[in-house]
């Protein structure tokens, strides 16, 4: 292994520095703005590259800038598990930005120039932690990681985006406190921070109380990041900010950095055999395994589509963490592999929920309900990645989870195996529903979300008004049902006065239709009664029709009603009254769009299509795509023996 | 105690000056009053250095042909003056200080005055 | 031959304080002029003293001729030298600030120069009581100063600080009063080797407790600190630039020097107690400065209280008394007045041409001010200790020392303190950046502001008077133009390059920690 002194690796961290201030000096200039964006995110992936084959043939690239505080160097250092990080991460913002181009200017929102600043920076910090040769060094780019996102989380302005930003902070902060503190610890115990393959030897000589002491703070301190239980409550909030964000930072960038750290931890400070001989391998796994399976319990239960994405990273990082401190040859190999894999897969899912956004305003999954029709590609993009997550083969996900099975079941620790496959049937139960009623059934006929809270086989719900009048529940309903309706509409109008909800009505005051779905006696063959000389559905407008739907007067009205929370719909946390959102499909459901892209524009798609591929591509010749060449590489550097217990 | 009150009854005149001093800063009410009591708590320093100082049958520092004995050191007396000079000094601003805000707010009562400053 | 600077350090200000006075019989305003000519000396001063104990030198000179130890000593070493320097560089910042922004008087200037010289005195004097003499030149400037602005509040501010302050010097002088009558002379080396054999008499003690109290009063330690954010606050802005980048950190400096070159470490050794005092101390005002820091609606009055806590941090290094700490308590000595002083200059740029003085009134500056809240930022984020900054240098060998002495509450404090200072700054921060734009007060001045425009320059050209809704505070700068902002600007800049500089802060202490721990 020979060090090749090289300007390379600061290049790649500083040229996204460039890029911000062009950006922020290109404020003016949109177009050219977003040409810088793109320009650096090929130029940065293009100098990463291009120290792939040199790593792989055992070279390692490094730079140095002398001793920035004790005697540690303020140093960048390319080995494989860096440039596995980098390859990542620059890779993903490529497509990324592309799709944020898409997303802004699709929903034209504010502040463009900070965003995509902000961006640029957080990629030079996440590049930078992947490059890190010690803690120290490390620690500086994961707090410039955490200066540089929280402009993006806390883009929309609004007081939920503040308070997610400020949650935020103090918990990635503590965190860095943690990892600071922890690496104090390691510089006392050893008097080096620096990252040695398999572990600095010092620390396995050290005091075995000081050593654990160490090991808790630092894995605490990346934890965070990483989303182990019980430190993982800022990522669910965090995805009030836009979708890109969401999708690179918080499924790629910023989580994966929180893992990468642990893995930095685990296998370059203290070592496989260290980590062992201390114990604290054990009780990481069994937190990891916690967070498996408690968070996917939780991503049943959501009907926002975001968080339930972000409870599913938040599993499945955990698959990560818990590959790393099984620590036998395979399980290490599949927790590494899972970083791409669930990476690409995740921002795919991403993609999907934010171009639904985009283009029909829908967050809820209760609201999704045969939107294969309208966004075809993009539900198709969506089932294959979610396969992926649940480990069907051919995708990335399932190679990853093959190597931490194997290797959890060749060290004998049968309870991680089987909380690996109950996770991967619970996978299933929270994305399949997903795919399934887009394609399979429609918005006037589907199965009331979430599944888990409805009974046993479905209950049928509708999104769109019943053409046929509706369904009261006794004979009465000639006489009642017109005033319902009144009620319906009055307390609706009221709502719509603005052509907005109000946000302090609850959604339990408008009048509730019967969707019991019990079968009535009403003759159809007259026509409704008259009520004062008009129907009653047309005494008061409504005014927030949509305008697809022009003919619709007599039930596009009550669309809205049916379409806020409907009974029974329990959306746990995620009440949307507060929501000025207009989402769900349009009355008569949703229009059909050809597969050819007309369902939106190709800024969106296209990534979306390429992060897809790229999941089919890690799971079909994973060596082939790199990533699994550079982990073996890794692996076997830092197992000096074979399987350690 | 009595003895070392009768031997040391310098020592002690430092500490009761000193306490009355901060007294009078503490609880007077009077801003002039606290000047005054500022001083005290100073003069309580001057004491205790000049009390340090003595020499019992010392005579002078200056050499001269009829001298001999002990010589009191000069030093503490130096020190004792500088401090005079300074504790003036201070008291001129702090005397200034209060002229100003007696032609500001009309009072010298410091609870008045934390009343009117809060507004 | 050098060791001339050191006198001339002191010289140089105090004998050009007369020439604004003496100016004012004829001219108006050319105070300014010499301030401007005396800092500069004064930097070119601190630069030969720099480099000179950067080569391993320490310049001793006995003034008058007088040797020690019945002179007075003057001594730069690799404590006193960075005090110096940045002494020098704060007031020739400060000196260029206050070409547009600050008061043009001659007498303002007379007291400016004279705080100078004071604050050089404490930084290189080696003998006890001078230092006494020069902490009062220093506080008597600082009480006119203070109350500069001829405003009744800042008057009652200056005489709250005057009474306070002046207990402070005389809990100093009588400290210095016990050690005298222990060992008979005042000379800080001779002190040392004579106190040698008595640390644990009471007399020697009571000293010991004396000057740290005192000092602790001037530093504004919790709980002593009370005159600190009525003084800050109240003050004009460029007075407060001045003083929380320098007096408190001269107060700091002298603790420093007495418990490491008067009573030394091995009075710690043979007196655990006094060292678990002073850190317990210093450990108590960094956690409630944090916590009152976070509660404060004026900004001046937020930062003021900031000081209390990074001055506890800085006690608390010196109070470990390893090199590590000590180090660290050097390095975040120097960089808290880069911070601080920065940090207020940029609040007197925002508070002249927006009339922002309470963080609600910070609202969305970021983008009507985007340089001056940039620094804001980033001078924050370095108080924090968010690397590469100086800030995070300090800390670093703060914890270092700290988890090396086995020192765990303090190490724990020393971390936790990262967390408090985020909780006040992120709070600044977000409501620059991210306040909802209806909580924006309008813009008064600068209604052709675009997005991410940057127009100080035109809008303090054109429009001196200072926004209008504070109309009556004499505190505010005259006017805002680009020079200011550039020296804000410099300071966050060299904060941030300073977080580099760890071996050039290693090789300038490298002989006093070798003297100071054997």
């Amino acid at each position: 292994m020979t060090e090749i002194e090289s300007l390379r690796p600061i290049a790649a961290v500083l040229i996204s520095v460039v890029g911000t201030l062009a950006i922020l000096a290109a404020h003016r200039r949109p177009n050219f703005r977003e040409a810088v964006t793109l320009v650096v995110s090929v130029g940065k992936f293009g100098i990463v590259a291009s120290m792939i084959p040199g790593v792989l043939a055992g070279d390692v690239y490094v730079w140095s800038l002398g001793s920035f505080v004790a005697d540690i160097p303020f140093a960048l250092r390319v080995d494989s598990l860096g440039l596995l990080f980098a390859m990542l991460a620059s890779l993903l913002w490529i497509i990324t930005s592309l799709y944020s181009i898409g997303y802004m200017r699709g929903l034209d929102e504010h502040g463009q120039t900070r965003y995509f600043a902000s961006f640029a920076m957080s990629l030079s910090a996440a590049i930078g932690i992947a490059f890190s040769p010690n803690l120290i060094v490390l620690y500086v780019f994961y707090e410039v990681l955490t200066v540089a996102t929280y402009p993006l989380v806390a883009h929309d302005e609004t007081a939920e985006s503040r308070a997610a930003g400020r949650k935020y902070l103090a918990y990635t902060f503590g965190g860095g406190v943690a990892v600071l503190a922890g690496s104090v610890f390691v510089y006392w115990l050893t008097g080096t921070v620096t990252f040695s393959s398999g572990g600095i030897a010092e620390l396995a000589a050290s005091d075995p109380a000081f050593a654990r002491a160490a090991f808790a703070l630092l894995a605490a301190g990346f934890g965070v990041k990483a989303g182990l239980m019980p430190l993982h409550s800022w990522l669910p909030d965090a995805m009030v900010a836009p979708t890109p964000v969401s999708g690179l930072l918080h499924a790629v960038a910023v989580v994966k950095s929180g893992v990468f750290g642990i893995s930095r931890v685990v296998l370059d400070v203290y070592g496989p055999e260290t980590v062992a001989e201390l114990g604290v391998g054990l009780p990481l796994a069994a937190v990891a395994t916690v967070t498996l399976l408690a968070a996917s319990v939780i991503a049943l239960r959501k009907d926002h589509l975001k968080r339930r994405l972000a409870y599913s990273t938040v599993s499945q990082l955990s698959y990560i963490v818990l590959g790393l401190s099984i620590l036998s040859p395979e399980a290490i190999t599949g927790g590494l592999l899972h970083i791409p894999a669930h990476a690409f897969m995740k921002l795919t899912l991403f993609f999907c929920a934010g171009i639904i956004h985009v283009e029909t305003h829908t967050d809820y999954i209760s609201e999704m309900a045969g939107i294969g029709k309208r966004m075809p590609v993009t539900m198709a993009a969506f089932a294959v990645a979610s396969a992926g997550m649940a480990g069907i083969p051919l995708i990335a996900g399932f190679v990853s989870k093959f190597y931490i099975l194997v290797g959890t079941v060749s060290t004998g620790d049968y309870v991680f195996a089987v909380a690996l496959l109950v996770s991967g049937v619970l996978n299933i139960a929270y994305f399949w529903p997903v795919v399934y009623q887009a394609f399979f059934q429609s918005s006037e006929a589907h199965d009331a979300k979430p599944l888990v809270e409805n009974p046993l086989g479905g209950a049928t719900r509708s999104n769109s008004p019943r053409s046929d009048g509706g369904r009261p529940i006794d004979d009465e309903e000639d006489t009642e049902a017109p005033a319902t309706d009144d009620e319906d509409d009055i307390a609706v109008e009221d709502a719509e006065a603005d052509a907005g909800e109000d946000p302090e009505l609850d959604p339990e005051d408008l009048g509730r239709p019967d969707f019991s779905g019990q079968a009535t006696e009403r003759d159809y063959s007259d026509p409704a009664p008259l009520v004062d000389g008009e129907y009653a559905v047309d005494r008061n407008p409504s005014d927030a029709m949509i305008d697809e739907e022009p003919d619709t007067t007599e039930d596009g009205e009550t669309s809205h009603t049916e379409r806020d929370d409907p009974v029974d719909v329990d959306r746990g946390d995620d009440t949307h009254a507060d929501h000025d959102h207009h989402g769900g499909p349009p009355a008569g459901g949703w229009d059909r769009r050809g597969w050819l892209g007309q369902e939106s524009t190709w800024f969106m798609l296209g990534p979306i299509l390429v992060a897809m591929t790229g999941s089919v591509a890690l799971g079909l010749v994973p060596h082939a795509a790199v990533f699994l060449r550079l982990i073996d590489d890794i692996v076997s550097t830092a197992l000096t023996l074979g399987v350690v217990f | 105690m009595i003895e070392l009150l009768a031997t040391r009854w310098a020592y002690a005149t430092f500490v009761f000056v000193m306490a009355t001093g901060l007294y009078m800063m503490i609880a007077s009410p009077n801003l002039v009053k606290k000047v005054i009591g500022l001083n005290l708590f100073q003069s309580a320093v001057f004491l205790f250095f000049i009390a340090s100082a003595y020499v019992a049958g010392g005579s002078p520092a200056i050499v001269s042909s009829e001298s001999t004995g002990p010589y009191v050191s000069p030093l503490p007396h130096v020190i004792v003056l500088t401090a005079i000079v300074v504790g003036v000094s201070l008291t001129a601003v702090a005397l200034a200080l209060i002229v100003r805000i007696y032609r500001e707010y009309g009072t010298l009562d410091e609870g008045v005055l934390r009343e009117v400053v809060d507004d | 031959m050098t060791d001339v600077v050191l006198p001339l350090l002191i010289a140089v200000p105090i004998l050009a304080a007369v020439a604004p006075l003496l100016l004012s019989l004829r001219t108006s305003e050319t105070g300014w002029y010499v301030a401007a000519v005396a800092t500069a000396v004064e930097a070119g001063l601190a630069a030969v003293v720099l480099s000179a104990v950067y080569d391993g030198a320490r310049l001793v000179h006995a003034v008058g001729g007088y040797p020690a130890p019945y002179g007075i000593e003057l001594v730069g070493d690799g404590l006193s030298a960075p005090v110096v320097a940045l002494i020098a560089v704060v007031s020739v910042g400060v000196v260029a600030f206050a070409y547009t922004g600050g008061p043009r008087r001659n007498s303002f200037y007379s007291a400016f120069l004279l705080l100078v010289g004071g604050l050089m005195g404490v930084s290189v004097t080696g003998d006890l009581f001078n230092m006494f003499v020069f902490l009062e030149i220093t506080g008597l400037a600082t009480y006119a100063l203070v109350a500069a602005d001829r405003s009744d509040r800042s008057a009652v501010a200056a005489l709250k600080y005057l009474i306070l302050g002046t207990m402070g010097a005389s809990f100093f002088i009588i400290g210095v009063g016990y050690a005298f009558i222990s060992t008979g002379t005042l000379n800080m080396v001779d002190l040392s080797s004579r106190l040698a054999g008595q640390y644990t008499a009471r007399p020697v003690l009571a000293s010991f407790a004396f000057i740290v109290v005192g000092l602790g009063l001037k530093a504004a330690l919790f709980p002593l600190h009370t005159w600190q954010p009525d003084a800050y606050t109240y003050a004009s802005d460029t007075v407060t630039t001045f003083i929380s980048a320098l007096v408190s950190t001269v107060a700091a400096y002298a603790i420093a020097r007495v418990i490491l070159t008067v009573f030394t470490v091995a009075f710690f050794e043979a007196a655990p107690l006094a060292r678990w005092a002073v850190l317990t101390f210093a450990t108590v005002s960094i956690l409630a400065g944090g916590l009152l820091a976070v509660v404060q609606s004026e900004v001046k009055r937020m930062f003021a209280y900031s000081s209390v806590s990074q001055f506890g941090l800085v006690i608390a290094a010196f109070a470990l008394a390893t090199p590590d700490s000590v180090l660290g308590g050097v390095v975040h000595l120097v960089g808290h007045g880069l911070m601080k002083g920065g940090l207020f200059a940029a609040a007197a740029i925002l508070a002249a041409t927006h009339g922002a003085r309470t963080v609600d009134d910070y609202a969305r500056l970021g983008y009507r001010s985007p340089v001056v809240a940039g620094v804001v930022a980033v001078l924050g984020l370095a108080l924090v200790g968010i690397p590469p900054s100086i800030g995070f240098l300090g800390k670093y060998y703060i914890a270092v020392g700290a988890v090396r002495a086995g020192a765990w509450p303090v190490a724990l404090v020393v971390f936790l303190s990262t967390l408090l200072t985020l909780a006040y700054v992120a709070r600044l921060l977000e409501r620059l950046y991210f306040a909802s734009p209806d909580a924006a007060p309008a813009p008064s001045l600068d209604a052709a502001l675009a997005d991410g425009g940057e127009t100080e320059g035109e809008s303090g050209a054109d429009a001196a008077a200072p926004a209008s809704s504070n109309a009556g505070d004499t505190r505010t700068v005259r006017s805002v133009s680009v020079g200011m902002i550039a020296v804000v600007g410099l300071a966050a800049v060299a904060v941030v390059a300073l977080g580099f500089v760890s071996p050039g802060f290693e090789t300038l202490l490298e002989p006093f920690l070798g003297g100071v721990f054997p």
